[in-house]
């Protein structure tokens, strides 16, 4: 016998589907009802395993009163409601984008930058002799596509040229990734017909 | 009641593309790319008994996708015998991957606390992340069951990430990209993803540059690893209905075509 959460979740699953004839107030329901769950969900679990766990718990039963500070800091974003208190919310803010940019600059600096540029620079003859295409492929289509972005010269003669090789590459990385974006929403649907079939309707096994 | 448009009977074609090629349930063969072949390969070389993170790094909208792949992921590690420590960086993924490994262990008989631990949910995924790499006690001083670190007998010689062969991100979003630029660039450890198919081209710059070592994406990449690990799952049973779907949105791009330039022509002549 199918379970009543199965259940729950094949209606839902068609309520949703029910948006591709047309918006409905079973759909509005269905999309509402999963707006709120989640909400919910993350609450309780931003609740239990944040306020709870690293705030209530140590600082009444562990006695670790510094927690005080960043507890003050967290209730001082709350003076953005009023207009009168919402100067000292920029105290938290400045806190977190002070440490915020103070970690990630650095690592981003290593992460995102000189590691692609290792990594974009490559011998483009292989050790045989011959010439790495895809190394030539890889330079070629980061030259082209950065002289797209340079706008303090118009894009006329040979950096024109470039900068139209360039819209090439960027057509294709966008073709790609619009192709995978396809097939990971079939990977959705598929995923909650099987479940459909399978475990709702009991149409295959 | 509203009139039947020509996206009605574009969905109602897929639908009913999809729902015959499933009811058929016939799986077909397909190759096994080289970055799945790689995150088996490495799984599968660890010695029995190593200590994997698999973070569960996703939201629940995307599990119809993500499903299959963590299964698989989890199947072979579990199979192999390595002990498994399940974190989530988004609360929504936290109870999917609970149950998750819950399902996958109870398959091949794997014991909580001993081999595998769920640590749960923790806020701020960078600061989650940094604070791992300097002590997972002190990060998760209980496990998602209330549990005090102590009492996991599985976390007894775990540390930090110098004890932890790999972090297994199963993600549909950006959170894999702050294991490689915290996790990885600053501790070392070697980052693995299991990804929705929609995030392979950002992704696949930082697998040629060697900051993650390798990446399992969508249905298909959950299809090759069921192969790998000869398990017929979701990935498997799904790849006939994809293959389909895709077929049927080539068909309507190119029908699409074919109307437009028919009708342009037909303008022109006018």
């Amino acid at each position: 016998m199918t379970d009543p959460g199965t259940i729950i979740a094949g209606l839902l699953t068609l309520a949703i589907f029910s948006f591709l004839y047309r918006d409905n107030p079973i759909y509005k329901m269905a999309e509402s009802l999963l707006i709120g769950v989640s909400i919910g969900y993350t609450l309780v679990i931003v609740w239990s395993s944040t306020l709870m766990d690293l705030l209530f718990k140590p600082f009444f039963c562990n006695e670790q009163y510094g927690l005080a500070l960043p507890f003050i800091l967290g209730l001082l974003m709350f003076g953005r409601f009023l207009p009168r208190t919402s100067s000292f919310s920029r105290i938290p803010i400045a806190v977190m984008i002070g440490s915020g940019a103070g970690v990630a600059i650095p690592v981003m600096l290593e992460a995102r930058t000189l590691k692609q540029i290792s990594a974009t620079v490559t011998p483009l003859i292989t050790e045989s002799g011959f010439p790495d295409l895809s190394a030539i492929v890889v330079i070629v289509g980061v030259l082209t596509t950065l002289s797209y972005f340079y706008f303090s010269r118009e894009h006329k003669g040979s950096l024109g040229i470039s900068a139209k090789v360039g819209t090439y590459f960027l057509m294709i990385f966008f073709g790609a990734t619009f192709g995978y974006t396809v097939m990971s929403r079939m990977s959705t649907f598929i995923g909650r017909m099987e479940f459909l079939l399978t475990e709702f309707l009991h149409l295959t096994g | 009641m509203r009139k039947i448009e020509t996206r009605h009977w574009t969905f109602l074609g897929l639908f009913v593309c999809i729902g015959l090629v499933m009811l058929i349930n016939v799986t077909v063969d397909h190759p096994v790319s080289a970055q799945t072949q790689k995150m088996y390969d490495f799984i599968d070389s660890l010695p029995s008994g190593s200590v994997l993170i698999v973070s569960f790094d996703h939201e629940a909208s995307s599990l119809p996708e993500i499903r299959p792949i963590a299964l698989a992921i989890l199947r072979h590690a579990f199979s192999r015998g390595h002990r498994l420590i399940g974190v989530a960086l988004l609360s929504e993924g936290t109870a999917i991957g609970y149950r998750l490994m819950r399902k996958t262990a109870a398959e091949y008989g794997r014991k909580y606390g001993r081999d595998y631990v769920y640590l749960g949910f923790k806020p701020q995924y960078i600061a989650a992340i940094l604070s791992m790499g300097e002590s997972i006690p002190r990060t998760f001083p209980q496990d998602y069951l209330g549990r005090s670190y102590e009492n996991l007998e599985l976390l007894n010689g775990v540390r930090n990430y110098d004890d932890v062969a790999a972090v297994i991100s199963i993600t549909d979003g950006s959170l894999t990209t702050h294991w490689m630029e915290y996790g990885s660039a600053r501790y070392g450890i070697r980052i693995l993803s299991g990804m929705t198919a929609a995030m392979v081209t950002t992704f696949d710059p930082y697998v040629d540059s060697g900051q993650m070592y390798c990446l399992v994406a969508g249905l298909r990449g959950a299809a090759e690893y069921e192969r790998l690990i000869n398990y017929k799952g979701g990935g498997t049973r799904g790849m006939l209905a994809q293959t389909t779907a895709h077929l049927y949105v080539i068909l309507l791009v190119v029908l699409g075509n074919v109307i437009y330039f028919k009708s342009r022509r037909k303008r022109t002549t006018r």
